[in-house]
């Protein structure tokens, strides 16, 4: 209830607009009921009449140039009527789309600035996919519910209550006998509707197995093919489809059913209408004109009954949506900026980890007791097995995850202290997945400053290394990237990265040495770039190469959420300990495949 | 779909005009380039629908009834109000009760008939639709596994992802809106029967008077037909917007690390308003449009009341035959036209999308594969493991060789590297063995056999690939182990498990055998899913093995479980190893060295390094610095050929 109360809440904004849609309905409703009520005149105009005498209905008594001109009159009426109803209608429908549009793309909005300014912490838990749902069906939802349930849900009950109450006027038997199982329909009706959309959720969910199964294979046909599984998969993808068939045939037999059981209802009430009504003619209980009104009235009955099953469903969808929407919308961010907090300048670069422990997820590393420091322009290089927690800890100072214990500081303050945007544009980061946004090559370098000219952008991308592949572009750095653009290699996109970075230019700097396999020579440009960008700056590493892992200051190897050896390389070569062992097995080999690098310069198969 | 085998040719000739826009869509469907999805054609292929039809055959019962049905429904439809016409003038205006009774009588029979028939055919109509759904869906899936990998190495996945799905109900459709189509035609034309012909025969009314009521139908015709331009063109205005907003959402979410790092909120707000207003610009339109008809349509209909009125009320003033009943019955069928009208003209560009989803759906169909068994195939027996090439060549393009001459001659149990630079035809060599693609010269033979003479599933039951990228598909880890081999039984799958040094780790998962995997077995490290498609190839003792040793960089400890596995799962088998890893190389029985196509060299690690050649030398670019270092680091992780993470197969 509470979050109904919200949902129509967000109508508000718009009240003008949700009232004028109110007075057009009632506007076009009393003309509904006037037409009907022309017709009705018209006969009785028509047919002579004698409430007392039920002898001879159908005797004109109407005198002939009379009746001849006000049947023209009440036809030009007819005409009126039906226009204005029909631009009274026009307003109602635009007023009530409008105002549903504007909210949903008041929500849409919320929605966009709220999911960008979440912390990490919740991205990790929600899955991609259910974010969009939410972004995409619930909100419609919400919209179907400010059209459906706030304007329709208003509008039909006055309506049902205004029609039956003339009909009631006209003559109440009658109006009995054609009420009296509308109850049921509606009951009867909603039910269905409650039970399709069930039954709606549980098509979409096989469907989805479905595509799946079908995705899956066409991406992984290679393995079906080298083990000739094709009639395996068959069998798979065909039980699945009939599956849905099964499923789609249930829901669509059910639709079916109640709409011939609605048909069945009215055309039998209007039989019962004709019988009774008719019979009350001729006892001389009812005018023929009453009757022809009542049978139009009726008729108009329909739409509303039709779609109250529709306005009941689109309450019972806004609940359930609005809670999924409100769950985004009231998520609060775990780190916060503080109140006071102060924009950071540029700093020098002094950082520091105070005793920092961090738990949060189970999902995420977690660390406890980290001390280092590092001056300006040094490199500390991290490095330990997967889950140690080497993420972590530059996830740490960014602020994507605050920490839950110690403190980290830059230039001797506090980084919870400042303005997240201003820390965040002092400390730059290239990540190991690198995002490609759908744009063009110039507009991923800039992507994080607008104002940069071509100029600053090429010169970034030379330093990146990347300028000569761009260059060899055919729209060179307009050339479009992204889901629907030219895919660039892991490697270009390092170091595109790397160029956004560079044109970012922090005094702090995270760097994800990327894993991936690339040709000796894409190594050498990626290794060129990297010692570019660390120029300079208090870089943290988290290192795979043995080059990277040399150039630094400060080796920092952590395993399990702990620093277990700290220094350089020489040190902790002498030292024997887990580093010695890493480089033993992984750094040194690669040392060598590093040392071809220099020697096969032709292989430089980059594209 | 169910009437629309028999109405087929009608309604052809109904849409005769629309005809012959892009007759030649589907003439000669070519593998390499399919039609573009953005086609948009005729609204009336003869052949799509004729080849549709054809799908109805097994429910032809089924689809008769539907037809009956329909056409009861129609009768009945369109009746109701010429029973209520008749109530009024022959019943009640009679005076007589006895009449009443019998019509209300009547009216519930044929109501009660009528709406059994619309039941009838809410039940066929999915029913019959879903069948052919069902039938488009997996002949097509099934089509497509026949079809060889290079089909697949020329089309994008998601184009054959949307003809599976959004093309295939996309026609399934328009199959049930042209079954409608030919329901709302049999409406409007019985409506023009009874109006124009029945009713003026039983005396009812004038057929001036319906003439005239009528003369609203194409007027509403052709400003709904008119209307439907502007439409649709903001109907497709919404879809992009929407597909803009959508698409701005999920990249914003997908890349909201880098968002959230690079402060970019406040521009990407800017930008995504921009977007979202367009949408509500595009919807406002469509609602002035859609909404702007309702006047119009009012006021047709109110005309056609008005002309009711005054010509029926001055008929009956006149003359006094026809009464008060048409004043009735007569808005109650001009309602009943104003359905119809707004579906049929509706129709047209669903009909055209789903002729050109029908085109695309059955060129893919219509693909022959590449490699098919022989006629007289026969079943490939137990394989000892001797594999030769015999003067093979192959070419994907002709003129540009990819490999050349190779002649090579493997025994049973032996274990061979293949060595070469990126391009060197590694992967195609080992590809040709699986017949993804048939030699262009030459033949290769397993045990003596031509392997284009044996069914090719009989072969490659017994044999086993490892692709360089593991890849699995969602189930449980036992599921993916067992794969083909569903007869494997659980000893089975644990046995070649702990063959290949998986059992651990899969024990230390969650639910162990039946833990499910997610979507590619992603919340598995690249080590492990590596183990299970190894556990994978051993589980149907395969006697040929081909593996494509793995590139990438993974943490120590699962690098040296890998190893150990290798040597494992290589025992006793024959096996063809693109190798990238020294340890690899130096243990194999014999290696062959390809260079361009051709083989350079063959021999095992020494005698090679002796021989001088290519071999020595890929050897001393890459570890040669220091013979002894590299001797020493041998069992390491050291790649041989770095620079070939993805070769040409």
């Amino acid at each position: 209830m509470r979050t109904l109360i919200r949902v129509i809440g967000l109508a508000g904004r718009h009240r003008g607009r949700l009232i004028l849609a109110y007075i057009t309905s009632i506007f076009a409703l009393g003309l509904s009921l006037f037409i009907p009520y022309l017709v009705g005149q018209a006969i009785n105009l028509l047919v002579g009449f004698e409430p007392q005498g039920a002898g001879e209905p159908g005797i004109i008594v109407a005198h002939t140039d009379v009746a001849q001109s006000a049947l023209i009159t009440l036809a030009l009426l007819l005409l009126v009527a039906s226009l204005f109803r029909g631009i009274f209608d026009f307003g109602r429908t635009y007023l009530t789309d409008s105002l549903s549009q504007k909210v949903s793309y008041d929500v849409r909005n919320m929605m966009y600035d709220k999911l960008q300014h979440l912390s990490f912490a919740f991205h990790d838990k929600e899955h991609t996919g259910n974010l969009m749902s939410k972004v995409t069906s619930d909100v419609e939802a919400i919209r179907r519910f400010v059209n459906m349930g706030m304007v329709r849900g208003v509008e039909v009950p006055f309506r049902v209550g205004a029609i039956v109450i003339y009909m009631a006027l006209l003559n109440w038997q009658l109006t009995l006998f054609t009420l009296i199982l509308v109850p049921f329909l509606l009951f009867q009706s909603s039910l269905v509707m409650i039970k399709l959309r069930a039954m709606w959720l549980h098509v979409q969910q096989v469907m989805g197995e479905l595509v799946t199964i079908l995705q899956e294979n066409l991406v992984g046909i290679h393995v079906v093919k080298a083990f000739a599984a094709e009639d395996h998969e068959r069998r798979r993808y065909n039980r699945k489809a009939e599956e849905l068939r099964q499923e789609y045939f249930r829901n669509e037999r059910l639709q079916g059913t109640n709409v011939a059981w609605m048909t069945l209802y009215f055309s039998i009430t209007l039989g019962v209408v004709l019988w009774y009504g008719g019979w009350e003619i001729m006892r001389g209980n009812l005018e023929a004109g009453a009757f022809a009104t009542f049978i139009l009235l009726m008729n108009q009955l329909t739409f509303p009954v039709r779609m109250t099953p529709q306005i009941v469903g689109s309450f019972a969808r806004a609940v359930s949506s609005g809670r999924r929407i409100y769950e985004v919308l009231d998520s609060e961010s775990p780190v916060i900026e503080r109140p006071n907090a102060r924009v950071l300048g540029r700093p020098e670069g002094y950082v520091r980890f105070n005793d920092v422990s961090f738990s949060y997820d189970p999902r995420i590393p977690g660390l406890q007791h980290v001390e280092t420091s590092a001056e300006p322009g040094q490199i500390t290089a991290i490095l330990g097995a997967p889950g140690s927690g080497k993420t972590t800890i530059v996830n740490l100072l960014p602020r994507f995850y605050d920490v839950t214990e110690g403190s980290i500081t830059l230039d001797d303050d506090d980084i919870r202290e400042f303005t997240l945007a201003s820390l965040r544009h002092n400390v730059g980061i290239v990540q190991q997945d690198i995002f490609l946004f759908s744009a063009t090559i110039k507009d991923n370098i800039a992507y994080a400053s607008p104002d940069a000219t071509l100029e600053d952008v090429i010169e970034a991308a030379r330093v990146a290394q990347l300028h000569d592949h761009i260059s060899n572009l055919p729209h060179g750095y307009d050339t479009w990237v992204g889901e629907r653009g030219v895919t660039l290699s892991g490697g270009q996109r390092q170091r595109l990265a790397i160029a956004r970075t560079i044109l970012l230019n922090p005094p702090v700097l995270i760097l994800d040495d990327s894993t991936s396999s690339v040709d000796v020579e894409t190594e050498r440009l990626i290794h060129q770039a990297m010692t570019a960008v660390m120029k300079g700056r208090t870089t943290f590493v988290i290192a795979h190469r043995l080059s990277t892992v040399r150039e630094a200051d400060i080796i920092l190897v952590l395993k399990d959420g702990q620093v277990a050896e700290r220094g350089n390389h020489e040190s902790l070569m002498a030292h024997g300990g887990i580093y010695r062992e890493i480089y033993d097995l992984q750094l040194r080999p690669q040392e060598e495949v590093l040392l071809d690098a220099a020697i096969v310069g032709d292989d430089g198969g980059d594209s | 779909m169910r009437g629309g085998m028999g109405g087929g040719g009608g309604f052809g000739g109904m849409m005769g005009g629309m005809r012959g826009l892009h007759a030649g869509g589907m003439n000669s469907p070519s593998m390499d380039n399919l039609t573009d999805e953005g086609v948009v054609g005729s609204a009336y292929d003869n052949k799509v629908v004729m080849r549709l039809l054809t799908y109805l055959g097994p429910h032809k019962k089924d689809a008769i009834l539907s037809i009956i049905a329909i056409l009861i429904y129609t009768v009945g439809n369109v009746s109701v109000p010429l029973f209520l016409l008749l109530g009024i003038e022959w019943a009640i205006n009679s005076g007589q009760i006895i009449r009443l009774h019998t019509i209300a009588l009547i009216f519930l029979g044929v109501t009660i008939v009528y709406c059994s028939a619309m039941y009838v055919q809410y039940i066929l109509m999915p029913k019959l639709g879903q069948a052919i759904l069902y039938t488009l869906r997996t002949q097509m899936f099934g089509h497509l596994q026949e079809l060889s990998p290079s089909f697949f190495h020329r089309t994008p996945v998601g184009r054959i992802m949307s003809r599976s799905q959004s093309d295939v109900l996309q026609l399934t459709e328009t199959f049930e809106l042209m079954v409608q189509s030919i329901a709302d035609i049999l409406s409007l034309a019985g409506i023009l029967l009874v109006m124009l012909v029945i009713l003026p025969a039983l005396g009812l009314a004038d057929w001036k008077l319906s003439l005239i009521c009528l003369s609203v139908i194409p007027v509403l015709f052709f400003i709904l037909g008119y209307w439907q331009r502007f439409a649709r063109r903001s109907f497709m205005r919404i879809r992009r917007a929407i597909a803009m907003v959508n698409g701005e959402y999920n990249q914003n979410i997908t890349g909201v690390r880098v968002v959230e790092s690079l402060n970019r909120q406040d521009v990407n707000l800017d930008h995504f308003k921009e977007l979202n207003q367009e949408h509500l610009d595009a919807n406002l339109q469509a609602s002035r449009f859609s909404g702007g008809l309702q006047p119009i349509v009012e006021i047709l209909i109110g005309f056609a009341f008005g002309v009711v009125v005054v010509l029926g009320g001055s008929l009956v003033v006149g003359s006094g035959d026809p009464t008060w009943g048409v004043l009735v019955a007569f808005p109650m069928w001009i309602q009943r036209f104003f359905e119809p009208i707004r579906h049929l003209t509706m129709q047209y560009t669903q009909l055209q999308r789903g002729m050109a989803a029908g085109v695309r759906i059955f060129e893919v169909i219509d693909l022959q594969p590449e490699i098919k068994d022989e006629e007289d195939a026969i079943e490939m027996p137990t394989i000892e493991g001797a594999v030769k090439f015999e003067d093979v060549s192959f070419h994907y393009v002709p003129g540009v060789d990819v490999l050349n001459d190779i002649n090579l001659d493997i025994k049973p149990g032996e274990n061979v590297a293949l060595v070469g630079s990126t391009g060197a035809g590694k992967s195609t060599l080992v590809t040709l063995i699986y017949r993804f693609a048939d030699v262009t010269n030459g033949a290769i033979t397993i045990d003596g056999h031509d392997i284009r003479d044996v069914k090719r599933a009989s072969m490659v039951n017994q044999m086993s690939m490892v692709l360089q990228e593991p890849y699995l598909f969602s189930g449980t880890v036992e599921e993916n182990i067992r794969y083909l081999h569903e007869e494997a039984s659980d000893e089975e799958v644990e046995e070649a498990a702990k063959a290949v040094g998986a059992h651990d780790f899969i024990m230390a998962l969650d639910g162990g055998y039946n833990s499910v995997l997610a979507e590619r077995g992603s919340n598995l490290s690249v080590g492990q899913r590596q183990l299970l498609s190894f556990a994978r190839a051993v589980v149907g003792n395969p006697r040929i093995i081909v593996l494509d040793e793995a590139t990438a960089n993974i943490d120590t400890h699962t690098e040296l479980l890998i190893q150990a596995a290798l040597r494992r799962v290589l025992v006793g088998r024959t096996s063809i190893v693109i190798a990238h890893r020294l340890s690899t190389i130096r243990n194999a029985d014999k290696i062959v060295v390809l260079d361009h196509g051709r083989i350079a060299e063959i021999g095992n690690h020494e005698d090679l390094l002796r021989r001088d050649g290519v071999y020595a030398r890929l050897y001393a670019i890459n570890y040669g610095l220091d013979r002894g270092q590299a001797d020493v680091s041998g069992n390491g992780a050291t790649d041989v050929a770095a620079a070939a993470p993805a070769d040409d197969g």
